[in-house]
């Protein structure tokens, strides 16, 4: 029993934070249709403003305001000056926005190669190896306190989409372009704002990984896998669903890993994303409709 | 016509250069290094480069081999077999370099075997350390790293000797070094009589090793050996520590156990975590520790087994290219069967055994992190410090 509940501890806290990284691509992929591959590299630039930081002495979690003022910058940056432009422009390939993404992500893994070489870092603090037990199940204060800021901020994020002004702009771009425009909608800032804050929601999850995690150039692809993989589960641009898709994956893999192998850690998420485009191609959102 | 004479003065100009970089460089012989310079394990390429460079430099100030200087021609593989193999190509058809060394991941490693003797030019492998590298009966391939089946050889006294365990769990990394060396520890659990409850790999990069442990924990076992990369053993080590796991040793398989990154990051989980390892600056071999003290003195950073087994390699090189009949890489391979000498990595002979061929055979040591510093406790014979047995659990420590 002990082994269950620990296992189902450990899905649902990496669930958390999972969720938080899917969240920012299914924005994106809800107003603009297009995948964002350079989304765990973002992750990854943040993690680096983490560690530089951290070396300044500044606790992780007070450079979440710093990591997601900046990405947001950075974000709103690639999407005015690298992928706006490419819509007018005619090409063979209907997707250049989404091979851009790929160039981007490389570009940034290089960059940050170049500044900070190959080498591992850590972002040790004092709670990095933190645990407290209930029971016999422990549960590490670091994963905790970012699953409750991940909750935090996928609700928040609902509520901004919900009531504010923006965030009606922003559902009525992804609900219909076109008719947004005659509406009056700005699209070409709301798509500048809304790449531009799922930038800065992966930069939080960013943050957030980098205590219990390591630093290093390469880490962003895997995450831009697995982000992919819950929007697709989640539905796509449903932030509902990407909580779910985030704690539906996460609980995959925990469970995988204790009862069959973690040798098949990476296999396993990649048959429920097939399993999910097979049978409920709409994903968790068609079921939850929100 | 003015045109006319300014490009066939730059053309007399180009030739002239390349005729007079020709000329300095006839006398040199070139020495061909694949290595990981970019990519994920650049970390190791870097410090194999060094060293390299280190032992060239002094080569050379010693007047070279038989007064010509060596050359070193470095070739990036990235860490990919597709790049390390069009990068030895290239350095065997353009660059004609009669000997090849190098080679630090053991598929990049096996893909440039089989180039190395394709062409017949003789390869010393670095570090490539899978088992099957030297098993393929290549007349050109020599290695001067231990296969990786005889990392735990210190571990194994260890075991019977001190912690005398009944059960064990097998954790390793699942690429090709992991395979190889899980499967050979389960070998040599089975022969100690140790019964192996699980084995079980992971992908590299894993975030949350948790459910893994969580099931190994359950089934109580006295040891966990772990094969792993730097980062992975640092996350191992401290998950296992916050599900407060205690068996009664914890033993990293050489690779990422020794890196002062698996500290940085351990932190206090690294405590008492034992390993494997092929070298220590502390071994009784004339010029480790000078190697070792040079290596920090020129680049501000500490160095560790890669970068001895990379300084050794270019002295075996260049001591089988002063014994060969002539540069050419059929006498080079000749000189290098040969091959009886004392290195900063230890003695290097090349022998057959077993399945293997023109393998380098090595005692390995075993080190103990203590106090966040890493000290050689066993063998008996070279222990700087008194290993620290049993463990102490979790919970129970300050």
């Amino acid at each position: 029993m002990d082994v269950f509940l620990q296992t189902l501890v450990a899905g649902v806290l990496k669930g958390g934070l999972y969720a938080l990284i899917g969240i920012g691509m299914t924005l994106i992929m809800g107003v603009m249709g297009i995948i964002n591959l350079a989304h765990g590299q973002l992750m990854m630039v943040a993690m680096y403003i983490t560690y530089v930081l951290h070396l300044a002495g500044v606790d992780p979690y007070i450079s979440l305001f710093v990591a997601m003022p900046g990405l947001f910058l950075i974000g709103c940056l690639i999407q005015h000056y690298l992928l706006n432009p490419l819509l007018k422009v005619e090409t063979i390939l209907p997707e250049n926005q989404v091979l851009m993404t790929v160039g981007i992500g490389m570009v940034l893994t290089e960059v940050v190669r170049f500044i900070f070489k190959s080498d591992y870092k850590s972002v040790s603090t004092g709670y990095s190896n933190a645990t407290f037990f209930l029971g016999d199940i422990s549960f590490s204060v670091a994963l905790v306190i970012s699953f409750f800021i991940a909750i935090a901020f996928t609700v928040a994020m609902f509520f901004f989409l919900i009531k504010t002004d923006i965030g009606r702009s922003i559902r009525a771009t992804a609900q219909d372009k076109d008719a947004a425009v005659l509406m009056g909608v700005n699209t070409g800032r709301i798509t500048i704002v809304t790449f531009g804050l799922g930038s800065a929601l992966v930069a939080a999850a960013g943050s957030l990984l980098a205590p219990v995690f390591y630093v290093f150039p390469d880490i962003g692809g895997p995450f831009t896998a697995r982000a992919f993989i819950i929007t697709i589960l989640g539905g796509l641009g449903s932030t509902v669903g990407a909580i779910f898709g985030g704690v539906t994956l996460g609980l995959a893999e925990s469970f995988g890993a204790t009862y069959i192998s973690m040798d098949y850690e990476n296999i396993i998420g990649m048959t429920i994303f097939v399993l999910v485009l097979l049978f409920l191609p709409g994903g968790f959102k068609r079921l939850t409709k929100v | 016509m003015a045109l006319g004479r300014k490009s066939t003065f730059i053309f007399l100009a180009l030739v002239l250069s390349l005729l007079l970089v020709n000329a300095a460089t006839a006398a040199n012989i070139k020495v061909g290094i694949v290595l990981p310079l970019t990519g994920e394990q650049a970390k190791f390429g870097e410090i194999e480069k060094r060293s390299f460079q280190m032992a060239a430099e002094e080569i050379n100030a010693k007047g070279g081999v038989k007064g010509n200087k060596l050359e070193l021609l470095f070739e990036d593989d990235t860490g990919k077999p597709d790049v390390g193999r069009s990068a030895v190509e290239k350095l065997i058809s353009q660059e004609k370099v009669p000997v090849l060394t190098g080679g630090y991941s053991s598929s990049v490693t096996a893909a440039i075997t089989a180039v190395a003797q394709q062409f017949k030019v003789p390869f010393l492998v670095t570090t490539g350390s899978a088992d099957d590298v030297t098993e393929k009966k290549y007349d050109y391939v020599f290695r001067i790293n231990p296969p990786a089946s005889e990392y735990p050889a210190s571990v194994v006294t260890f075991l019977q000797d001190v912690a005398k365990p009944k059960t064990a769990v097998i954790l390793y990394e699942n690429s090709l070094f992991g395979q190889s060396s899980s499967k050979s520890f389960e070998e040599d659990c089975k022969k100690m009589g140790i019964k192996v409850l699980t084995k079980e790999g992971y992908n590299k990069g894993a975030v949350d090793f948790k459910p893994m442990l969580t099931k190994v924990k359950a089934q109580n076992p006295d040891l966990v050996y772990m094969v792993s990369y730097v980062m992975d053993a640092a996350l191992l080590m401290r998950q296992a520590k916050e599900l407060n796991f205690n068996p009664k040793v914890y033993i990293g398989g050489g690779a990422g156990f020794t890196l002062p990154e698996f500290q940085k990051n351990a932190g206090p989980a690294a405590e008492f975590v034992y390993s494997a390892t092929l070298w220590v600056e502390t071994v009784p071999y004339p010029g480790a520790m000078e190697y070792f003290k040079k290596y920090r003195a020129k680049y501000k950073e500490d160095t560790e087994y890669h970068g001895a087994e990379a300084y050794a390699s270019l002295y075996v090189v260049a001591d089988a290219l002063k014994r060969a009949k002539s540069i050419t890489p059929k006498d080079v391979r000749d000189a290098l069967v040969s091959t009886d000498m004392m290195t900063a990595f230890g003695p290097v002979k090349f022998v057959s055994y077993g399945k293997k061929t023109q393998q380098n055979k090595l005692p390995t040591f075993m080190v103990q992190w203590q106090k966040g510093s890493l000290e050689t406790v066993w063998p008996k014979e070279v222990a700087k410090k008194k290993y620290v047995f049993p463990v102490p659990e979790w919970n129970k420590r300050k």
